[in-house]
């Protein structure tokens, strides 16, 4: 599903290399995997996610996604895979407060092919899955840090991506609602979503099944985890 | 993205921050009120001013001393320079044209009217008695001066229908009553039926018509017109008759060169068109003045456009992560620009609509102006246009500027 091969990216000011970020990472990332991508402040690992999740191009490398290579691919149609096949969970959660909960999970929508008629049945589906249905005409700066972010995750589901990219997405958050958040992406991978969760938590990341730790931009180990952690609140399974 | 989701993604947007929204379109609501304002009153005042001039009739002519050099400049008489060349030889001259079926000289003065306590400074006009007729001058109380009583020199008027309330009294019927113009005493034979203001902005409720005999000889001392009406027989053309007069005029003064004419021949359509010309200038001109402020609203959206893009920064990073394309972002805060200037518009045009209503209401009521309520729809229509490309112009520069935001820095901003 995701192959990168020797990706650079390199930061450029008036012609001169200033960070080298990645320096030739390759991996491979298949359908269903839960992969945690962790590393220390300044490893690269969120400049890895943003070439990953289509929000940034390689300077050097390859990357395919799903068959496809980044660099025959124009912004919109960048844009076009990152609304239909991707979804994303932010550590600030980045809900529109001037919405609802109803229309912050219609967004992705709007930049769909998607007929307004049918996305009322997406948004239900999406928002019952994160276990907030009566939370759905609610305005978003109502709810608590945790409700925000399984909102941000049903906003993250609502076009049924194959992946889901998860940038610290329980950083913001207590340990009980860090936990809910973790059983639902755990819920989410057994569902059949590709999950790749960034985090600088040992803890977090051992939810997934596989680990990549990055150092100085390079992969320093790619390592299954023997027995993941499960979430303790069950009520997501 | 389709339409319908930026419109309603901007009216969420707006209606989010009320205030500020109202703050930021009250220059496109005064601009498209004073353009609708000044746009429906130069309309009135121009339907106004020809319904007057319409109003003398239209077979009447206006033979005024003096000649014009070219077609845009006043007669020298309309100038305010004395022009003493008709006289009553040319009356007498045109009256005997059979192209012509009514003769009317005229004179005017100022005078103080007394009656009693009361002193009042009022314009009047000497006039034969033909001059009620031609001017469909009705009486509503009396009767006219005769031909015997100008003949005769005799002391008789007709006054305006607000001069006999306010020189007499309410309650007194002032036909045969007599009082004092200038230094003569005359005595009221008719009063005139309401009128309001006349051609040249006279209010003809406050004339005073006294036999035009007496006017030159015995109040100015003048033997001359200060111009002369004239009826065009219906049997003939105006065109013909025009011709006729300025032949019969350049006979009576000896003028072999048309082009030193000393005389100017007005019609009503002259009248219609000069006038026309100058209030549709004039609306133009103040219009062209109130369209200033749209601008200066069309500046202010920008203003707070831009400092909205900022402000939405993480929004704009959000929505290109999940699909936007930098033409989804343009289009949106376009159509939140475009949506400002539409509602300030139709503000605008109803706040337009009330003051319109306002003057038409006071002006007819308190001011017995026959003022003519014009509302016209070609100023609605520019209002729209008017405030939508506004709403484009000014809203395309801070929708470029978050169209073009990168989507991780957008991400990333506090």
């Amino acid at each position: 599903m995701i192959n990168v091969r020797g990706l650079t990216k390199d930061y450029v000011e008036e012609g001169v290399v200033t960070t080298s970020a990645l320096r030739g990472v390759s991996f491979t990332i298949n359908k269903g995997d839960f992969v945690s991508i962790i590393g220390p402040s300044g490893s690269g690992k969120s400049t890895l996610l943003q070439i990953l999740s289509f929000l940034d191009r390689p300077t050097a490398g390859t990357y395919t996604f799903n068959g496809r290579s980044i660099e025959n691919m124009s912004d919109r149609e960048l844009a076009h895979v990152r609304n239909k096949q991707m979804g994303f969970v932010f550590q600030a959660f980045n809900l529109l407060s001037r919405l609802s909960v109803y229309e912050n999970i219609e967004i992705p929508l709007v930049y769909s092919t998607v007929p307004v008629p049918q996305r009322k049945k997406l948004i239900e589906d999406a928002v019952e899955s994160v276990g907030l249905a009566e939370k759905l005409h609610t305005e978003t700066g109502k709810l608590s840090g945790g409700q925000k972010q399984r909102i941000a995750i049903a906003r993250a589901l609502v076009n049924k991506p194959d992946v889901i990219f998860a940038d610290e997405p329980t950083g913001n958050l207590d340990s009980k609602s860090g936990a809910q958040v973790m059983g639902i992406l755990d819920a989410l991978n057994a569902q059949g979503h590709t999950v790749i969760l960034v985090t600088h938590e040992t803890y977090t990341a051992e939810f997934a099944n596989r680990i990549i730790s990055l150092r100085d931009g390079a992969v320093e180990s790619d390592k299954p985890v023997k027995s993941p952690r499960r979430s303790t609140d069950q009520f997501f399974k | 993205m389709k339409l319908t989701d930026s419109i309603k993604s901007a009216r969420a947007t707006l209606k989010h921050g009320k205030t500020r929204s109202l703050l930021t379109m009250l220059g496109i609501v005064i601009g498209i009120a004073s353009v609708i304002i000044l746009m429906s009153i130069g309309q009135s005042a121009q339907d106004l001013i020809l319904n007057q001039v319409q109003g003398i009739g239209s077979n009447l002519i206006f033979v005024i001393p003096g000649g014009t050099n070219g077609k845009f400049q006043s007669p020298a008489a309309a100038q305010g320079i004395i022009i003493k060349t008709l006289v009553q030889a040319d009356v007498d001259a045109l009256s005997r044209e059979p192209s012509i079926s009514g003769v009317a000289p005229i004179v005017n003065g100022q005078a103080a009217a007394v009656y009693g306590e009361n002193n009042l400074t009022v314009t009047y006009q000497g006039v034969t008695a033909n001059f009620f007729a031609m001017r469909n001058y009705t009486i509503v109380n009396g009767m006219p001066f005769t031909d015997q009583d100008v003949n005769a020199y005799n002391h008789v008027a007709v006054i305006g229908n607000d001069l006999a309330k306010t020189l007499f009294g309410p309650n007194i019927n002032p036909v045969g009553k007599s009082f004092r113009l200038g230094n003569t005493t005359f005595r009221v034979d008719g009063v005139l039926k309401p009128m309001g203001i006349g051609p040249g902005g006279v209010n003809q409720d406050d004339l005073v018509l006294i036999p035009v005999t007496v006017a030159q000889n015995q109040m100015l001392g003048i033997n001359y017109f200060q111009y002369v009406l004239v009826e065009g027989n219906p049997d003939y053309t105006l065109t013909f008759v025009t011709g006729r007069i300025q032949a019969v005029l350049e006979q009576d003064h000896g003028i072999t060169d048309r082009s030193k004419d000393d005389f100017t021949i007005e019609t009503q359509q002259d009248l219609l068109s000069v006038l026309g010309s100058i209030t549709s200038i004039l609306t133009i001109f103040l219009t062209a003045i109130a369209s200033i402020s749209l601008v200066v609203g069309g500046i202010g959206i920008m203003n707070i456009m831009l400092v909205s893009v900022i402000e939405r920064t993480r929004e704009i990073g959000l929505r290109k992560a999940v699909g936007a394309t930098d033409a989804d972002i343009l289009q949106q805060f376009l159509v939140e620009a475009v949506m400002l200037t539409f509602i300030g518009g139709v503000i605008g045009i109803a706040i337009g609509a009330f003051f319109v209503t306002l003057v038409y209401l006071v002006l007819s009521n308190f001011f017995s102006i026959g003022w003519v309520f014009a509302f016209p729809i070609s100023a609605v229509v520019i209002a729209v246009v008017v405030s939508t490309v506004t709403g484009v112009g000014f809203g395309i520069y801070p929708a470029r500027q978050a169209a073009r935001k990168s989507p991780i820095e957008a991400l990333r901003y506090e």
